[in-house]
């Protein structure tokens, strides 16, 4: 298989933790503009799997290509680079830091990246803006509630312009109406500025606006299936 | 209608009596209405001139009752394609899966491949009712809505079913 196109590819990751297997040999690839839910039960490796994917967590063994760089190859500063300017990521459970207020939160990925204060919290006002929750850019994460949250995170993992964006159950605390606001953010992403998506969801509705459902049952892909 | 496609099924197992037919049918669906013997035989007769079944034995003197028919290789093809295709989410459309998926699991079909068709097909329906655009009719959203909340409701049952199907492979193996 050519891994030329693909912006994200993953080749056989398996992943441990000290008890578990969580992965067992996972193979995927994502092209520039594409869209995959992964779905399947709780305790199949979702998490894991977008951890992998994300640089958090260090395969036992397999390959991960971020825009066709071998990430395992790159040494530690470059990968951290790598992941805050190539990889945008939405976690399933809170990342923000607890006592920065958002605008600062959702600019730091810009901050840590050299930008210019103004120009980082500019940008960071856009993005809260467009997760509709610009009123509450002097809040503290722990003033807000789940679904303000995680919008947040959106905001933040979109504000570098990421090729790669991950995401576990980014609607996971929204309402319907508000989850498909926030849905629609993150479509827009790839639809619009070419960011390969790929997000971790149980609701079949998030799902259904994929290009491709991979489902994971024990470590393992099920099926592949295009939508 | 599934009758037929549920009939060449029950033959899969090797060569039967329409009563046998019959019994099995009820066997597999017992919280359906049970099949009617007229519907046995003139679904047979109809599959019989479809070149889908054949007679193999006619016991002397017997009436259709005695008629042994077996599966033709044209209707062991059909049978399968039956099986892989997955249901135009529909109104209803659940009965219809339902009634493939335990044909599949009886007959040792590909139930976990049907399965996944069958998810990206709703999971497609759900997607173009959500993209429809919105016009003047108030009672489009309404029918929309409802639509969706179905499909959703079957997609839940086939994932518990993709789970349930893998259990039971891996528990055999
Ligand atoms: N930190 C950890 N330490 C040990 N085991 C873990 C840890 N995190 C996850 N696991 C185990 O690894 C397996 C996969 O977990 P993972 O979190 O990837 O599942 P998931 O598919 O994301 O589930 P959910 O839908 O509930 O979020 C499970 O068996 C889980 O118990
Ligand atoms: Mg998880």
């Amino acid at each position: 298989m050519s891994g030329s196109q693909a912006v994200l590819e993953l080749d056989r990751v398996e992943y441990s933790y000290r008890r578990n297997t969580a992965l067992r040999g996972v193979s995927l690839q994502l092209k520039p503009g594409e869209v995959v839910a992964v779905t399947g039960a709780s305790g199949c490796g979702k998490s894991t799997l977008l951890h992998c994917a994300a640089g958090i967590l260090t395969p036992d063994a397999g390959t991960i290509q971020v825009d066709g760089q071998d990430v395992a190859a790159l040494r530690e500063e470059e990968r951290a680079r790598l992941r805050r300017t190539k990889v945008g990521i939405v976690l399933q459970f809170g990342q923000l830091v607890p006592d920065l207020p958002l605008i600062d939160n959702v600019a730091l990925p810009l901050l840590l990246d050299g930008h210019e204060r103004g120009e980082a919290h500019l940008s960071a006002m856009n993005w809260l803006e467009q997760v509709g929750i610009a009123d509450d850019a002097d809040a503290v994460p722990t003033e807000l509630s789940g679904g303000q949250t995680q919008r947040a995170a959106v905001a933040r993992a979109l504000v570098t312009g990421p090729s790669v964006v991950l995401a576990d159950e980014p609607t996971g605390s929204l309402d319907s109406q508000g989850g498909q606001e926030l849905l629609d953010v993150l479509l827009q992403a790839a639809r619009y500025r070419g960011a390969a998506l790929l997000m971790v969801t149980h609701d079949n509705l998030v799902a259904s606006s994929a290009d491709r459902e991979i489902r994971l049952r024990d470590g393992l892909i099920q099926h592949e299936v295009s939508l | 209608m599934a009758t037929a496609e549920l009939v060449l099924g029950l033959l899969s197992g090797g060569p039967a009596h329409g009563y046998d037919v019959k019994r099995g049918h009820d066997a597999w669906f017992p919280d359906s209405r049970p099949l009617a013997f007229g519907q046995v035989y003139t679904t047979l007769g109809r599959l019989e001139r479809d070149g889908l079944v054949e007679v193999v034995d006619k016991t002397s003197g017997g009436g259709p009752d005695r008629t042994v028919y077996a599966l033709t290789s044209k209707g062991r093809d059909h049978l399968t394609d039956w099986l892989n295709d997955p249901v135009p989410p529909a109104w209803g459309s659940a009965d219809e899966v339902l009634r493939k998926l335990v044909a599949a699991v009886r007959t040792g079909g590909d139930a976990a491949g049907f399965l996944a068709r069958q998810r990206a097909n709703h999971l497609r329906r759900i997607r173009e009712l959500r993209e429809t655009p919105a016009d003047d009719d108030p009672t489009s959203p309404l029918v929309r809505e409802y639509i969706v909340a179905h499909l959703d409701a079957d997609l839940r049952w086939l994932d518990t079913a993709l789970d349930r199907i893998s259990e039971q492979r891996g528990t055999r193996s």
